[in-house]
């Protein structure tokens, strides 16, 4: 097994419009930055997004992919994509960006569309690459839908579903709670909560510590936030490794029991082949040669009625 | 001048040795695996429990074809050693 060398850090690229306080790149420099990831950071963000990363060949299709479904999401209506979260039970803050909800709404893969607006079915179908004008109905926007789920997903997700009442009848499930809740709302200034209250402005940091203490408490507030940041993009750099780790070695497992049991099969052929020839050779001592080697030599007996 | 089988000799002999090797190549693999992974240290506990983790996600599906045919020639490798039982007793 080959370890891949480390990459070198690379700022992750920010979200369009600047989820958990990044820094929103502009729609010209994006992909620019999105072509210096790796193919492994590409696939993940094409999978955040709901692309299906082995649709497209090379990194330069997947970067231009990426940049215009970021373009797309920016011009989604934002009540519209809460739509979808809701009918997908996703959980999100009230407060979530448009990137933060695009991002949960591939996540919701139920394929029962009952209670969910038309703006939100449109929404949907455009992240699930569903062609859509616009101007469909609601029973049109469901069978495009159904009809982009394909045979084995459906056969699959039926399977899934049939499991799933009986395990759901096996041990009495309680009805959930219909109302869909937001999350607790995120905080603007990150995980930190030094440096004075959240949303409070340097007029009233600088009112409560003085100039030099409310600066400096300005000063620590926007360097834990990105730290923070930093913290967040590291430990998400480091899941992804291990995943892509866990990954390969699977691959690798997998690729090794297929070899043994090749061998196997390989040395169970000799032995049946050699077994093959000792039968005949025997067939031929005995019946034909007539050497037993100490056996009786088979006589025909005919019976006669 | 002895009576020798030559193909009863090649036979057994064959049998005899690859038995032999087959036998002692596998218990060495085991024994060096049970070494390895026996080691008290914390990281080779991890090892040891991602290893088994391993061994219990492996799906049979991937090698279904495979197994089938091992079976099988299995399968036809002990109707021959009947078969040949019964040629030898002068049976068939």
């Amino acid at each position: 097994m080959t370890m891949e060398r480390p990459e070198p850090r690379k700022q992750l690229p920010g979200p369009p419009e600047g989820g958990r306080g990044h820094s929103s790149p502009s729609s010209s420099e994006s992909p620019r930055r999105l072509a210096e990831l790796p193919r492994d950071e590409l696939d993940y963000l094409a999978e955040e997004y709901g692309l299906d990363c082995t649709r497209f060949k090379g990194a330069e299709e997947l970067v231009a992919a990426l940049h215009q479904r970021r373009q797309l999401i920016a011009q989604m209506d934002r009540e519209a994509m809460l739509d979808v979260v809701k009918w997908g039970r996703r959980p999100i803050p009230a407060n979530a960006t448009k990137e933060q909800i695009a991002r949960e709404i591939p996540r919701a893969r139920s394929m029962r569309f009952a209670g969910l607006s038309a703006r939100g079915l449109i929404v949907l179908a455009m992240l699930r690459d569903v062609p859509v004008t616009g101007k469909e109905t609601i029973p049109d926007l469901v069978k495009k839908l159904k009809k982009q789920e394909g045979i084995f997903t459906k056969l699959n997700r039926k399977r899934r579903a049939f499991i799933g009442s009986l395990v759901s009848n096996l041990i009495g499930e309680q009805p959930a709670d219909a109302n869909y809740q937001f999350l607790p709302p995120q905080p603007e200034s990150g995980r930190s909560g030094t440096g004075g209250a959240a949303g409070a402005t340097i007029k009233q940091d600088i009112e409560e510590s003085g100039l030099f203490g409310g600066i400096a408490g300005r000063i620590r507030k926007s360097a834990d936030q990105y730290l923070n940041q930093k913290l967040d993009e590291i430990e998400a750099r480091i899941d992804r490794k291990l995943d892509e780790i866990d990954r390969r070695l699977t691959e690798w497992r997998d690729k090794e029991i297929a070899n043994r049991i090749r061998i196997l099969k390989i040395t169970l052929w000799a032995s049946v082949i050699v077994a093959a020839l000792a039968l005949v050779y025997s067939y031929v001592k005995v019946y034909v040669v007539g050497d037993a080697g100490g056996a009786p030599t088979p006589t025909i007996r005919k019976i006669d009625r | 001048m002895p009576d020798v089988d030559y193909f009863q000799l090649f036979r057994w002999s064959l049998g005899t040795v690859v038995t032999i090797y087959a036998t002692v190549i596998t218990l060495q693999s085991l024994w060096g695996w049970y070494v390895w992974l026996a080691g008290s240290d914390k990281y080779m506990s991890l090892l040891r429990r991602y290893v088994i983790l391993q061994g219990l996600r492996v799906r049979i599906r991937g090698f279904w074809g495979d197994v089938a045919i091992s079976g099988l020639l299995c399968v036809a490798f002990l109707l021959m050693w009947r078969l040949h039982g019964l040629i030898e007793a002068g049976l068939l």
